[in-house]
């Protein structure tokens, strides 16, 4: 995203973020403006509690806020303040004390969450038939492990390099969760593709 | 022949285990050759690629309550990182959208 961005009529980001490095109230307003939808539905994504992530992004913001002195414009606002959310979120997820965050082999939800392997069975395939209200409500249904995963490569764009240093777990461990995390997605949608047609 | 130069076709248990790190490549030939000739496999990597390519095209869901600000100008305020009258500068310009609003009623368009 480029710093470029518009702030207010007249106030471009780039101007917002110097206005708000020296305290003015204004411009933070407007950075908030420009950017909250999208730290609150990161947050509300990867935690699926609203409460939660109203705080969680209350605290983002508050973090960026205190920082906002040392960005030096290395890389877009947008990635520095994704990044610093992200983080605020797995930290939290972390004191929490929930397992999928702490330790790599306790990423692995329990077997019975899991998706199963796809042998011998022959079913119709989902193109075409997703809506997005359905997607976000088997995303939420997914169980915490694997909608961190899902939520950071697949909608967020990162690489698994980066959530595997962001979550401290391997490559090959983010790989493997996202694979599951698509596979339990695709159970659930066929699920609510099949209900739908029964009650047509 | 010799068997040298055959390869042993992939079963889709074979196929599945290794698709979690050979999905975003595509994979070696021996797993091409499995989804050209396996349509539960091919129809497996359709909808984990269309699954993908949805998620892709979500969009932010919506704003956080007005309360979130509200506690965010407090705790900036009680830090000391904003100056006290540049919020009284913002709660005005919310004042004059508030009128402005009023004054247009439902025929114009609203004053953010």
């Amino acid at each position: 995203m480029s710093s470029k961005r518009a702030a207010a009529p007249g106030f471009s980001e780039a101007e917002a973020i110097e206005q708000a490095k020296g305290g003015d109230a204004y411009a933070f307003e407007q950075l908030y403006g420009l950017h909250k939808r999208r730290v609150y539905s990161l947050c509300l994504r990867m935690t699926g509690n609203t409460a939660e992530a109203e705080d969680l992004t209350q605290e983002a913001f508050l973090q960026l806020y205190r920082k906002i002195g040392t960005f030096r414009g290395e890389s877009a606002f947008s990635t520095w303040l994704h990044r610093l959310s992200v983080n605020v979120v797995l930290m939290h997820l972390r004191k929490k004390g929930l397992p999928e965050v702490s330790l790599e082999e306790t990423l692995e939800p329990q077997q019975e969450d899991g998706p199963k392997k796809d042998i011998g069975a022959r079913d119709t395939v989902l193109a075409g038939s997703i809506d997005r209200v359905n997607l976000e409500r088997a995303i939420e249904n997914l169980p915490p492990g694997y909608r961190i995963i899902f939520v950071l490569h697949d909608i967020e764009g990162y690489e698994h390099n980066e959530i595997a240093e962001m979550m401290g777990c391997s490559i090959g461990n983010s790989k493997s969760q996202l694979h599951k995390a698509r596979m339990k997605l695709r159970d659930l949608l066929k699920q609510s593709k099949a209900e739908k047609a029964v009650r047509r | 022949m010799s068997g040298t130069g055959e390869r042993k076709k992939m079963t889709c248990a074979e196929f599945q285990e290794v698709l979690p790190y050979t999905f975003e490549n595509g994979g070696d030939a021996g797993e091409m050759e499995h989804l050209k000739t396996c349509q539960i496999c091919s129809d497996l990597v359709q909808d984990l690629r269309y699954i993908a390519d949805q998620a892709k095209l979500l969009l932010p869901l919506r704003d956080p309550s007005p309360k979130v600000w509200d506690n965010i100008q407090d705790s900036l305020e009680r830090e000391g990182l904003i100056r006290p009258q540049a919020k009284a500068h913002s709660a005005g310009k919310k004042k004059v959208a508030e009128i402005g609003n009023r004054v247009i009623g439902s025929s114009g368009d609203r004053v953010k």
